[in-house]
């Protein structure tokens, strides 16, 4: 990576990490320590996320619990000393009971780490916020900038906004130096297992392309989006802004599907079935539409989600995160995707 | 049957039909106010006691809006309405919230400045002010857990005035706009319950009322006027215009504050006289931490809401205290009349998202409470968990469901709100009712929203801007 050339302090010596055993945490959380910080204080959800993160580094710290709860966050800032960095990681995206969990988590935590990191005189707070606060996009050939009005996607949507919106008071009161890292679909090492599923159904041509598959989607490589928390930690201008950290591009999803087909195959892994198998919209639109009366009355499909949203474009211009951050996407969709799937094989994935 | 000519007629005698009834009364119009409750003598009752309660309360203060949950809801039904019974705290419309509503329902000059300019006024007449002395201990305890744990929080001025031996007085309508008003020759009319308007094209030209006469006689009454102001509150105004024929947006889009409580119990006496005036704005806009009144009946009530056995903490409630978190909803709901009820059918529907922030508003109020030097919290959650320790406080996100959760509110508004946007206003910019030249609502029905702070100073501004306008034109 080539030494960006904007304005900008020094990495903190301590960094505070919630959500640390998901995807982006875990890729996070091993380049912290790699990093050499002297502490890496992580929060995680259960007792059996802590052991794998603790044997990465003894520089690791781990802290089981529940972000909702103030116990447990006055517990991840125990001892943690002023001027760390603390990066704001966990939330839920895909509720297993109901769309109240979006809430509780998504905003709830966030007012609650935000609370701890002001009283503990934190030197920054980098807050993961997402595209969903934003909706999709009117037409293909739009992009999402830092100047795109609010117009949340359900749910999931309206509570990242809301954790939005207190990420960004609490800069602009003079609480704490905030700044919101917006990224969109992630791919990369430390996948859930939903990730999986997506992979083995390209593989076997059972994917649904919706459309013609000309509408596009910004992704970000974990790798990316790491080098995206790094630079908004330590950027003179990023406090009290929010960026949109993705890949160079955005892609057609036409493209995506073909481009995970060659890394499966680059991979050793057949393909087999169709490359496309086309989804008129409206059945898109009748899963999306399903989704919403779904999430009116508080429950949640994880399947009809992610398939109401296929058919939108949903993509964001980088410009001044590079500008501002000095960040510069290193790795493309191709050569992701294949870390990706290796990262599978390698852990005993079957796609 | 009795009729009654008036030029101007003011229905109902609350923060909005006070500041309206003085207000033109003043400039030299003839005014009738005619209040559904009765008149009493503003020392007659103990603040928040249960007597002020039964006489100064519609419905004795056990009014409910429907939904899941339903959300119970008090408001004053007396000459002076509401002002007569709340904490009389008042806090001005926020800046950023005019120039919001300004924009959104396209509200023609309705700048800070200008309502800056009328609240001034309105402060001048009533008389605002925070506590001369030291806060008492209900209060001191807010300002001690905020402090502890490096949450702001302030005092609120309340609408009071203060003697030489700094015993205050609140300045509730009955006391300061009514009496201004009768002095400059309004009439005021208690007991007596407007049941519908009368129009003619696009004239309101009287009401048709029934007032009940000391010893229970009930009178037939029609009163004639040239000018109707309907300032019922945002329950009665959109009713009394639905009773009359008048229903687009007006009863829909009703915003509230909806509020969860805890009986905090503590290791010393807590006093029991006042309402806390200390307010904790850390979480402000979204959601504020205050205290409710407490005398023995709240504090048995609040006591009573997660269903435990509770006998040992009420023998010791000279050291509990009740404080509440009330949240800007996103929800809203909507005023029904139907025909052949007194009442309208009040709905409420809550969102998943106003749900979690109650809960992280109890869970909040609790860390605060525990702070302050609490030892014992009481939430009002069907089930409980009673709770003593910081590390038990978790619990109350799940605990409050929908079916478990007990709210309430005092705060309703917005249910015929004002603005050039036909589409979403009842009203014009302001008050006059769309496609009616001489009826106007001046009330909480008005706000665009809920302010998220205790609405009297708006509803007494807006009223106030509104009477000049009308005078003007």
């Amino acid at each position: 990576m080539s030494a960006p050339s904007v304005p900008a302090g020094a990495p903190a010596p301590v960094a505070v990490v919630t959500g640390a055993s998901g995807w982006l945490g875990q890729n996070f959380v091993r380049t912290l320590a790699a990093q050499g910080r002297e502490r890496v204080r992580c929060l995680v959800a259960a007792p059996d996320e802590a052991p794998p993160l603790e044997l990465v580094s003894p520089t690791i710290e781990t802290v089981t619990g529940d972000v909702r709860d103030p116990a447990t966050v006055d517990r991840l800032f125990d001892g943690v000393g002023p001027e760390a960095a603390v990066f704001h990681a966990a939330a839920v995206i895909h509720p297993r009971r109901s769309v109240r969990e979006l809430f509780d988590v998504n905003v709830g935590g966030t007012q609650l780490v935000l609370d701890r990191a002001r009283r503990g005189g934190a030197a920054r707070f980098v807050h993961v916020s997402s595209n969903s606060p934003f909706g999709v996009n009117p037409g293909p050939d739009d992009v999402f900038t830092e100047e795109s009005p609010y117009n949340p996607y359900m749910g999931y949507g309206r509570s990242k906004q809301e954790a939005e919106q207190l990420v960004k008071l609490a800069h602009d009161r003079g609480d704490l130096g905030t700044v919101t890292v917006r990224a969109p679909w992630f791919y990369g090492p430390y996948q859930p297992p939903r990730q999986s599923r997506f992979f083995s159904a390209i593989r076997k041509g059972r994917f649904p392309l919706v459309g013609d598959g000309t509408q596009r989607r910004s992704m970000v490589y974990t790798g990316n989006l790491v080098q995206g928390l790094l630079r908004a930690e330590v950027a003179d201008k990023a406090p009290g802004n929010a960026y949109w950290v993705a890949d160079a591009e955005p892609y057609e999803l036409r493209e995506i599907l073909a481009t995970v087909r060659r890394a499966l195959a680059a991979e050793g892994l057949g393909v087999s079935g169709p490359e496309r198998v086309p989804l008129p919209r409206a059945a898109a639109r009748a899963a999306e539409l399903a989704d919403a009366l779904l999430q009116g009355r508080g429950r949640y499909s994880q399947a009809l989600h992610v398939l109401g949203e296929l058919n939108h474009t949903i993509a964001c211009d980088i410009t001044r995160a590079r500008e501002e951050l000095g960040y510069e996407p290193t790795v493309g969709l191709e050569e992701g995707m294949q870390a990706s799937i290796r990262w599978c094989l390698e852990h005993g994935e079957r796609l | 049957m009795g009729t009654l000519d008036t030029e101007i007629l003011v229905i109902g005698s609350g923060a909005g039909g006070g500041i309206t009834a003085a207000r033109l009364a003043d400039a030299g119009r003839r005014v009738t106010v005619v209040e559904e409750g009765p008149w009493v003598d503003a020392d007659a009752h103990e603040p928040f006691s249960l007597g002020e309660m039964v006489t100064k309360y519609r419905h004795h203060g056990a009014s409910l809006a429907l939904g899941n949950p339903n959300i119970a809801y008090a408001e004053g039904r007396c000459v002076g309405g509401s002002t007569e019974v709340n904490s009389g705290l008042y806090h001005r419309l926020p800046d950023s919230l005019a120039a919001d509503w300004e924009a959104r329902y396209a509200i023609d000059g309705f700048t800070p400045e200008e309502l800056g300019r009328y609240a001034d006024r309105v402060e001048r007449d009533l008389g605002v002010s925070t506590l001369p002395g030291a806060p008492p201990p209900s209060s001191a305890m807010l300002e001690r857990g905020a402090t502890k744990l490096g949450w702001r929080n302030v005092e609120f001025a309340r609408v009071f005035r203060y003697d030489a031996a700094g015993r205050g007085t609140k300045q509730t309508m009955s006391r300061t706009m009514l009496p201004r008003a009768l002095g400059a020759g309004a009439t005021i009319v208690a007991d007596c319950r407007v049941q519908r308007l009368l129009r003619q094209g696009d004239r309101v030209v009287g009401v048709r009322a029934r007032r009940r006469h000391p010893g229970g006689a009930v009178e037939r009454l029609v009163i004639r006027a040239d000018h109707v102001f309907v300032c019922a509150g945002a329950v009665e105004t959109p009713a009394l215009l639905q009773r009359s024929g008048i229903r687009r947006n007006a009863g829909n889009g009703l915003k509230m504050h909806p509020t969860v409580k805890i009986a905090a119990r503590f290791p010393h006496p807590i006093d029991h006289g006042d309402v806390p005036m200390h307010r904790v704005t850390e979480f402000a806009p979204s959601l504020t931490i205050g205290g409710s009144a407490s005398r023995r009946g709240h504090i048995a009530m609040a006591l009573a809401d997660t269903g435990l056995p509770f006998d040992d903490a009420l023998a010791d409630w000279q050291n509990i205290s009740v404080y509440y978190a009330a949240i800007r909803s996103d929800g809203s709901g909507r005023v029904l009349a139907i025909p052949g009820l007194a009442s309208p059918v009040v709905t409420y529907k809550l969102t998943d998202g106003d749900l979690s922030r109650l809960a992280r508003g109890i869970v909040h109020l609790g860390e605060l409470l525990l702070a302050a030097g609490a030892t014992e919290l009481h939430p009002s959650i069907l089930g409980g968990p009673v709770v003593r320790r910081a590390d038990e406080l978790g619990a109350w996100w799940d605990a409050l469901t929908r079916s478990r959760a007990n709210v309430m509110t005092v705060h309703l508004t917005s249910t015929v709100r004002m603005g050039e946007d036909r589409h979403r206003t009842g009203a014009d910019s302001f008050g006059r009712v769309w496609d009616h030249r001489n009826l106007r609502v001046n009330d909480a029905s008005l706000l665009p929203d809920a302010p998220g702070v205790n609405p009297q100073a708006a509803i007494m501004a807006i009223a106030a801007r509104n009477c000049d306008q009308f005078l003007a034109s």
